[in-house]
């Protein structure tokens, strides 16, 4: 599992619907990304922080939910590349 | 001179019509307290949150959000995990801190507890099987805690394995094949991710 924040809490983790080796981490500390199942890991979500949970669209793997603890919502369209706070 | 002066009025009325608005609209987004979950439905038309404030139901995205009632008898539940089933579209399993494991199936109008065999109602994490939806493992920290199965879509749970080392954050199972007949169980907690073969 390298590359992620150790000894750290995993709050949030999500599967891409069309490749079950490419895997999201919600941390305190922002989003990861691994395309090997969780043997390596980069961090992804453009800064985004203090995340509680995140989700992929089963039916458009591009599109991407995450929330903060508080429950502010970000979205993003292109699998995580971009997000936009949604209100 | 007195057109300048409409304008500005005009200007301030809208300005104080606005912050009206979205003051009602803050008073009226519900206080989700602390989010343990979010997820979409196998169809991608609802999003749910999950929270210690309960259980959320969002139709725009999340825009907007309304509470969904689990149960009258237990108003008050933290929504730990949430997890459709990913063949139909009508089932989707909650686990709760305070009452264990709730399921619906009309789409999350109508709930009832499917707790036979849990040893405790304390769930941390709910996985369903996206080969086989009526195999799921729930992650339990109670008395007995640990890692429950059931092979019947909720029916009935046996416990078959002590689970991850740290408190269970969340939990599902990932289409990979283990090599032994089964898939990966994955694991996020207080220590990290962890991962596990299935067949305990």
């Amino acid at each position: 599992m390298g590359g992620l924040p150790t000894n750290r809490t995993v709050n949030g983790f999500a599967i891409d619907p069309a490749n079950s080796r490419t895997m999201f981490v919600a941390m305190r500390d922002g989003l990861f990304k691994s395309t090997d199942a969780g043997a390596s890991w980069k961090r992804d979500g453009n800064g985004l922080k203090n995340l509680a949970a995140v989700t992929i669209n089963p039916k458009k793997p591009n599109e991407m939910f995450v929330s903060t603890a508080d429950g502010t919502i970000y979205v993003s369209a292109d699998a995580g590349m971009k997000w936009k706070k949604q209100q | 001179m007195r057109k300048k002066i409409v304008l500005w009025m005009l200007v301030a009325a809208v300005w104080i019509l606005n912050s009206m608005e979205a003051l009602a609209q803050q008073k009226a987004a519900p206080v989700f307290e602390h989010v343990h979950a979010i997820t979409l439905d196998t169809e991608a038309r609802s999003l749910f949150l999950g929270a210690h404030s309960g259980l959320f139901r969002s139709e725009d995205a999340g825009r907007t959000w309304k509470k969904v009632v689990l149960s009258e008898k237990h108003p008050h539940l933290d929504v730990m995990a949430i997890t459709p089933d990913p063949k139909d579209s009508k089932t989707i399993y909650v686990g709760t801190h305070e009452a264990g494991v709730f399921k619906s199936g009309d789409d999350g109008a109508t709930w009832k507890q499917v707790n036979t065999g849990l040893g405790g109602t304390d769930v941390h994490g709910l996985a369903i099987d996206p080969n086989n939806p009526s195999k799921l493992h729930a992650a339990i920290r109670d008395k007995s805690d640990g890692i429950y199965r059931s092979t019947d879509g909720g029916a009935k749970w046996t416990r078959v394995d002590d689970g991850p080392e740290g408190e269970v954050k969340v939990l599902k199972s990932v289409n990979i094949p283990t090599g032994m007949g089964g898939i990966f169980l994955y694991a996020g907690t207080s220590t990290g991710l962890q991962r596990s073969p299935d067949c305990f």
